[in-house]
């Protein structure tokens, strides 16, 4: 870390160390580092990784079995109460109460973020209605929102109080390409001073979002840093070619398959190398998917799907 | 296709532990029915066996209704879980016919139920062979009664169960609602129950409850002990239409459900949603900037503020929800039609007092209440998490304990709301009843008070939801935790020390408040609060947010938790549990003595074991009784200075004096002061004195004694502790002291009347048959009455009490002084009186009227004057009869007085009646219909300062004859001459209802009337059948020149005295000769007739009057002690009637065309006779004045 400048502000970093938790025999997270600049910051990683558990041990609702993690120089895992009023989280499948409006729902949420004061706990929620575009529907009861608008509602619920610190977890699981475009659009509105951790396992969220990121998979870290660097570091190394079904497997014993994708019903597969391969690939531009996925396989993640 | 589903539901069921759990709840409260007397169900009492056909009717019939709450589960949920688990679609898209789908299902479900019910039987059936039960009271084991209850009620009631769920379940498609269709229905079984206790509308009772129980309770009502253990019902009559119509509800239902059931999912929301959606603008981009982040604060005062609201968000919530507002609808109903229904077994109504509106209101929501709170605590804990709006919630800054008190408080709320609408529609009923004197203290007091035990359930039930983690284990946990109190309280663990919410007894008398009993209340109250607190804050370290750890972990935590200023709080919060426990113990079990059931009972017997061999060893009679009583009303408390002249009344002299004493006072003997204690027992209440010098026959000799009794403190049960025998357990009060010599005076002589009775309790303690009373025919028992040890006393005493209290004693007032801030009141009695007399304590209103110059005054509560100036009247009137009919009243004045509702009698003293506040004083006889039932408990008692204050028998059988059948007969013909012939078949309807289902739970053996040993149902209402229609058949004047003969003979009378014998011999000398052997059914046998009119028809002649033809049978039995019958020919005389009436119009306007008696010899036989007018209804007995057991089959109207 550097030494202090003047008067002026360390930007808040998490900083997470050596993490690790068990339930039983399955290891949720082994050994997990990382630190986190103010900015977004996506999780990327399959279903099952630990990105939720790792996500809710931050936001204070998990314990660690061994570990430690920072938060602009708050203990996260003693001083929860801390941590909790600079905290903004929106859970994975985030639901609400049918049958209350939203403007009560989220009014009631700013109390317990510690808006007592009736005045400016209203300035409060209708300026996040707003900007989450459902102060129009307010007095609607959340049962009637479709998954989009309860997510911004979720988001709303996450920004009240000001947060330095955001966790969204798995927000555009189950949403429309309209409704997560949406979505996406109001996260990156988020300030650039704010810690933003997305967990997903859409790589287009981070590629669309992210100024750094981290692959997480069974439960470590397999990379870190930023998406262009890890593509620009694939440059001239994907290669891709149409390939027969009945031939696949082979083309699977032979290289080292990234992702396999159907187009007009024949398989296209990403390949990594770092020499041209044989006849009929044409290099491809990388992208996030590639590093993705080649993550995975480099870590002998043997899931092939995309 | 239907196997394929209904096998793939069966296993589905079986192997999820919701039916065991099911299975094996009521199999245990099975068991404990058969096995025990803690879970009261089936009604093996006294002779009828354990496993008798009507216990087992009686059980299965019950659980076919309690199963309903868990059946629902079983039934509803299948055709729900589809749709729960968004599974329907795969199954609707299948190549599935619905009807195979949706009966699939509910057949499955069906037949799950069907096999806990087969679970349970079969528990039955083993229960009975339970070594530790007396085999006596074990029948062989039979099929039938099981047979019966399958195709009778279970099945029928599970059809009817399943089709009405699968009616709710398709047409709401929400569990919530199929569950709260099914709690309408258990009240509309509860409103049954509650209309079938008048007899006046048991046939609507009977019809309306759909699983049949009431109109089997009242096929049942009137067997004997024989016919329960031997009999099973006939499926005819109400029973049968009852299941008739049911059935064909069920059917229509079925029907319904099959039209309804549709394959598609409805698609209301999922459009609403899509609207919703279009209605919204494209997001516009701007930066976030919240206001006001400096204006969020944290900690202490904001907290609280957090907390009101979210209390407020709960409460709420709870309050807006359906299920709540049906709840609370259904809880209102119940309180209000019970409110309505609330009466005596007369019928008449209570004036809403607002005590009564407050009891009635305790009972319609015991178990509502307790439901609602359960239920809700599930609820309201998890709201967030079934909403899956947990997480966001845990991660808000506010402390654990929070959302924990804020649900909590929710739960009080809920309560509260409940109890404030309650309160609100009570008062509503008094108004709308024209009643306006409202107590806004007591309501809000009796409020507070009903609310308190809700709220330690809802604390328990949060606890054990916030430690389990899981809901429906919280459910299970609940439900288990009050189900070992119920067992922990049926093995005599009774102590409120350790059972959860343990209170004592609560009774509010408008007279004393809720009195003494209130301050034991409060300490149990707060010290069950303290513990619940203690709970709040072990859960509040529990309290799980986000992902729950496993358990070890979670302990950890909480461990952790409960380092810091929690683990101060919990510590401040078990050393006050300790010390109010503490305080409490010091006044239940050192200051007063703990005494559970049991150890009463070994007291009991290990009296009887000590001192019964001294039950026949002479004393010396009481003749006179000087005292002076002390009575210090606010502090409970009684100071008595005896004196008793005795006098060696046998032949022998007597050197021993045997005295006995309850043992909750302190007697000391002051003189004769040379005698020797050979044995002194205060515990058991038993000393034996040797007599220096043996009192020789004839001789007298002075007692002197004092005796007090305190209150000191409280006691687990609030009363005072018991002694096992007797029912006046609160006689110390604030206001409204009452006591009579029984229990504090002392006796001499062995005291029968605390023996145990219960034959099973008897057994365990290893004595033998229950003792009974003298043979009537036993010469050797006539030299005493019941009270052992005095027949006619010499009386005189002064009792003093508070200044602000008046206090009586039989005898005349002679002065009236006030000492040292006391009220001293100086009474005699210038006659012998019967050695029985009470003193009493309170502020009273008087107000007085006067017989011919005698004076007669009524002492009440200014709260009640309703009824006092008809008591002053029913007492003129009585006085009237018996004094020309009889003979001359005795005393110079009668004096009637209010006592608490402690106890609920009148009795009758010499010219003084103490008569409890809740019997007459509130009752609303505004309804000329009604039956004046205070008129009559008023008559009856002044009629006892005939029948035992002139006539007393020997204590033989039969002595309660004389005392009460005499005084029922009198009180009768007193109201009959106010109220006319009608008014009395009203009446004596409920005494004959009362005498016959009362025969089923007899204890030892039903005795012919003269030889009753205090059996109530056969010397009170017996009594009055047998008299009646003894007036009946002899005439009025015979019977009571009769009973005029009997007083000159036998009034005050010195040993030996009368017995029914020697009444009978007056009343056959009255008797024409032809009506002898009618006096022997009526009082040496125990005879039933079932009289019926089997058809009738009428024609019209060509004169313009009426042929009527009259088809009957007529039965005649005679009953053995435990109710085995043998028929008797036929040969009475019968009333045969034919009436009048117009059309539409009550029984009371009818008008006799044709009322003769006839000689009845056949048990089959037709009668013609002709009338003048048009004949609307005929009857053979048509006013049941026989003993019969289908009293409603002797009329009929004509087609």
């Amino acid at each position: 870390m550097q030494g202090l400048e003047n008067n002026a502000r360390v930007p808040d970093m998490l900083s997470i160390r050596n993490l690790s938790k068990s339930y039983g025999d399955v290891q949720a997270l082994r050994d997990v580092s990382l630190e986190v600049p103010p900015g977004m910051f996506g999780l990327l990683g399959p279903n099952g990784a630990g990105k939720s558990s790792l996500m809710r041990t931050i936001a204070t609702l998990q314990d660690a079995d061994s570990g430690s993690i920072v938060f602009d120089g708050i203990d996260v895992l003693a001083d929860k109460d801390r941590v909790r009023r600079t905290l903004g989280y929106l859970p994975q499948d985030f639901g609400v109460y049918p049958k209350v409006s939203a403007q009560d729902m989220l009014d009631h949420f700013a109390v317990l973020k510690g808006y007592v004061q009736r005045k400016e706990r209203a300035e409060a929620v209708q300026a996040l209605l707003q900007q989450v575009n459902l102060w129009e529907v307010r007095k609607r009861k959340l049962g009637t929102y479709s998954g989009g608008m309860r997510q911004r509602f979720g988001i709303a619920q996450a920004l009240l109080g000001n947060p330095r610190l955001v966790i969204v977890d798995e927000p555009t699981a189950g949403l429309d390409p309209e409704e997560r475009n949406r979505f996406l659009n109001l996260l990156a509105g988020i300030g650039q001073q704010v810690v933003v951790i997305l967990s997903t396992h859409i790589v287009e969220d981070v590629a669309d979002l992210c100024s750094r990121m981290a692959i997480i998979s069974k439960g470590q870290v397999l990379m870190s840093g930023q998406p262009r660097e890890a593509i620009g570091a694939l440059r001239e190394r994907v290669w891709s070619k149409l390939v027969s079904t009945a031939a696949l497997p082979d083309y699977q014993q032979r290289y080292t398959v990234l992702s396999t994708r159907l187009v007009g019903g024949q398989p296209l597969i990403h390949v990594y190398s770092e020499a041209p391969p044989e006849n009929g690939f044409e290099p491809v531009v990388a992208g996030l998917e590639d590093v993705y996925f080649r993550q995975l396989r480099s870590h002998g993640n043997a899931a092939a799907h995309a | 296709m239907l196997a394929e589903i209904l096998r793939f539901e069966l296993r589905y069921q079986l192997r999820s532990p919701l039916p065991w759990l099911i299975a094996l709840l009521l199999s245990f409260l099975a068991f404990m029915a058969m096995t025990g007397d803690s879970v009261q169900i089936g009604g093996a009492i006294g002779n009828v066996n354990r496993n008798a056909p009507s216990v087992i009717l009686n059980i299965l019939g019950t659980f076919s209704i309690l199963g309903m709450l868990g059946v629902l589960l079983l039934i509803a949920q299948p055709l729900l879980r589809d749709a729960d688990l968004r599974t329907e679609e795969l199954f609707f898209s299948a190549p599935l016919r619905k009807g195979d789908y949706l009966w699939g299902r509910a057949l499955g479900g069906a037949l799950t139920t069907l096999a806990i019910y087969v679970i349970v039987a079969l528990v039955m059936v083993i229960a009975a062979f339970m070594p530790w039960l007396d085999p006596k009271r074990v029948g062989p084991f039979t099929l039938a009664p099981y047979l019966w209850n399958f195709g009778v009620l279970i099945v029928p009631n599970l059809i009817f169960i399943g089709a009405l769920l699968c009616l709710l379940a398709v047409a709401t498609r929400q569990l919530l609602l199929v569950f709260l269709g099914t709690m309408a229905v258990l009240v509309l079984w509860i409103v049954a129950g509650a209309v079938l206790q008048d007899i006046q509308h048991d046939t609507i009772g009977s019809l309306i409850d759909p699983f049949g129980a009431r109109a089997l309770d009242r096929a049942m009502r009137y067997w004997s002990a024989a016919e329960r253990n031997t009999l099973l019902p006939d499926v005819s009559g109400l029973l049968l239409i009852n299941r008739v119509i049911w059935l064909g509800v069920s059917a229509a239902m079925l029907v319904a459900t099959h039209v309804l059931f549709r394959k598609q999912r409805p698609h209301a929301r999922k459009r609403k949603r899509a609207r919703a959606e279009a209605d919204v603008a494209p997001v516009q981009l701007r930066a976030v900037v919240v206001p006001g982040a400096d204006a969020r604060s944290f900690g202490g005062a904001a907290t609280f503020r957090q907390f009101l609201h979210q209390l407020a968000f709960d409460t709420a919530s709870v309050l807006r929800s359906l299920p709540f507002l049906i709840l609370l609808g259904l809880g209102l109903v119940n309180m209000l039609a019970g409110a309505g229904l609330s009466s005596n077994r007369f019928g008449t109504t209570f004036y809403p007092v607002t005590a009564q509106m407050l009891r009635t209101m305790g009972g319609s929501y015991q178990f509502l209440l307790y439901l609602i709170v359960a239920y809700y605590a599930g609820e309201v804990i998890w709201r967030e998490r079934d909403a899956r709006a947990a997480e966001a919630a845990d991660a808000s800054p506010v402390p654990n304990w929070l959302p924990l008190l804020a649900k909590t408080g929710a739960l009080f709320a809920v309560v509260l709301v409940f109890i404030a609408a309650g309160v609100l529609a009570s008062i509503g009923y008094q108004l709308w009843h024209g009643y306006t004197s409202l107590e806004p203290g007591v309501y809000l007091g009796g409020a507070v008070i009903a609310a308190l035990p809700f709220g330690l359930m809802a604390i328990a039930a949060v606890f054990l939801q916030v430690l389990s983690n899981q809901k429906f284990i919280g459910y299970a946990l609940f439900i288990l935790v009050f189900a070992l109190q119920m067992v922990l309280l049926s093995m005599h663990f009774e102590h409120n020390l350790y059972t959860y919410s343990g209170m004592p007894t609560l009774v509010y008398s408008d007279m004393n408040g809720y009195g003494h009993l209130l301050k034991g209340w409060l300490w149990f109250e707060a010290y069950w609060y303290v513990f619940a607190a203690l709970l709040l804050v072990i859960a509040a370290a529990f309290w799980v947010r986000g992902a729950a750890p496993p358990w070890r972990a979670r302990w950890r935590q909480a461990m952790g938790a409960l380092r810091g200023a929690q683990g101060a709080a919990a510590a401040v919060l078990a050393l006050a549990f300790i010390a109010i426990g503490g305080w409490i113990f010091y006044n239940t079990n050192v200051l007063n003595e703990y005494l559970p059931a049991d150890v009463v009972f070994d007291r009991q017997a290990s009296y009887e074991k000590q001192y019964r061999k001294y039950k026949d060893v002479a004393q010396p009679r009481i003749v006179d009784v000087r005292a002076d009583v002390d009575i210090y009303p606010q502090e409970r408390r009684a100071e008595i200075r005896g004196h008793y002249r005795l006098v060696n009344k046998h032949d022998a002299p007597i050197s021993e004096l045997h005295v006995s004493m309850d043992p909750r006072a302190r007697l000391r003997v002051t003189a004769p002061a040379a005698m020797q204690v050979v044995v002194e027992d205060p515990r058991l209440g038993y000393w034996i004195y040797k007599l220096a010098q043996p009192l020789a026959a004839g001789a007298s000799l002075d007692f002197d004694f004092t005796v007090e009794r305190a209150e000191r403190g409280f006691t687990n049960d609030g009363m005072p502790p018991s002694t096992g025998g007797g029912d006046l357990r609160s006689q110390l009060n604030y206001n409204g002291t009452f006591f009579n010599n029984v229990t504090m005076f002392p006796h001499l002589g062995y005291n029968e009347s605390v023996q145990l009775l219960d034959r099973t309790e008897r057994r365990k303690r290893g004595l033998g048959d229950v003792p009974r009373k003298a043979k009537l025919e036993d010469e050797a028992a006539r030299g005493s009455i019941g009270f052992a040890d005095a027949d006619w006393i010499n009386f005189e005493t002064v009792v003093s009490t508070s200044a602000d209290q008046i206090a009586l004693a039989p005898g005349y007032l002679q002065r009236e002084w006030t000492e040292g801030g006391r009220r001293y009141f100086h009474y005699e009695m210038d006659r012998p009186m019967l050695g029985f007399f009470c003193y009493l304590s309170a502020r009273w209103q008087v107000r007085r009227g006067e017989w011919h110059g005698l004076p007669i005054e009524v002492y009440y509560d200014a709260k009640h004057p309703y009824n006092v100036d008809r008591m002053i009247d029913a007492t003129r009137k009585s006085l009237d009869y018996f004094t020309a009919n009889f003979s001359p009243y005795q005393f110079r004045q009668v004096r009637i007085l209010e006592f608490p509702r402690y106890a609920t009698f009148a009795q009758s003293f010499a010219n003084t009646i103490p008569y409890s506040e809740a019997i007459g004083f509130v009752a609303d006889l505004r309804d000329p219909e009604d039956i004046d039932f205070v008129f009559y408990v008023t008559a009856h008692e002044i009629a006892h300062q005939w029948w035992a204050h002139q006539v007393i028998g020997a204590d033989v059988q039969g002595a309660s004859m004389l005392a009460e059948s005499l005084a029922q007969y009198s009180a009768l013909m007193v109201m009959e001459k106010e109220y006319g012939r009608e008014h009395m078949r009203r009446f004596l309807k409920y005494e004959l209802d009362q005498y016959l289902s009362s025969r089923g739970g007899e204890l030892i053996e039903e005795l012919p009337l003269m030889r009753v040993e205090d059996q109530p149902y056969i010397h009170y209402n017996k009594g009055s059948l047998i008299f009646y229609r003894l007036r009946e058949e002899i005439g009025e004047d015979n019977l009571d020149r009769a009973l005029a003969n009997f007083i000159r003979d036998k009034a005050f009378q010195q040993p030996p005295f009368t017995t029914t014998l020697e009444l009978l011999d007056y009343i056959r000398a009255q008797t024409p000769p032809a009506k002898q052997s009618m006096l022997d059914e009526m009082f040496a046998q125990i005879v039933l007739y079932d009289t019926k009119v089997v058809a009738a028809s009428s024609k019209r002649r060509a004169d313009g009057k009426f042929d009527v033809h009259i088809e009957y049978e007529a039965q005649k039995t005679q009953s053995d002690g435990v109710g085995r019958e043998t028929p008797l020919p036929a040969d009475d005389w019968m009333e045969v009637g034919v009436f009048a009436r117009k059309a539409g119009e009550s029984e009371r306007t009818e008008r006799p065309l044709y009322l003769q008696p006839r000689h009845i010899t056949q048990n089959k036989g037709a009668i013609d006779v002709v009338v003048d007018a048009e004949p609307f209804e005929v009857g053979v007995d048509p006013y049941n004045k026989l003993i019969d057991r289908n009293p409603d089959d002797n009329r009929k109207r004509l087609e």
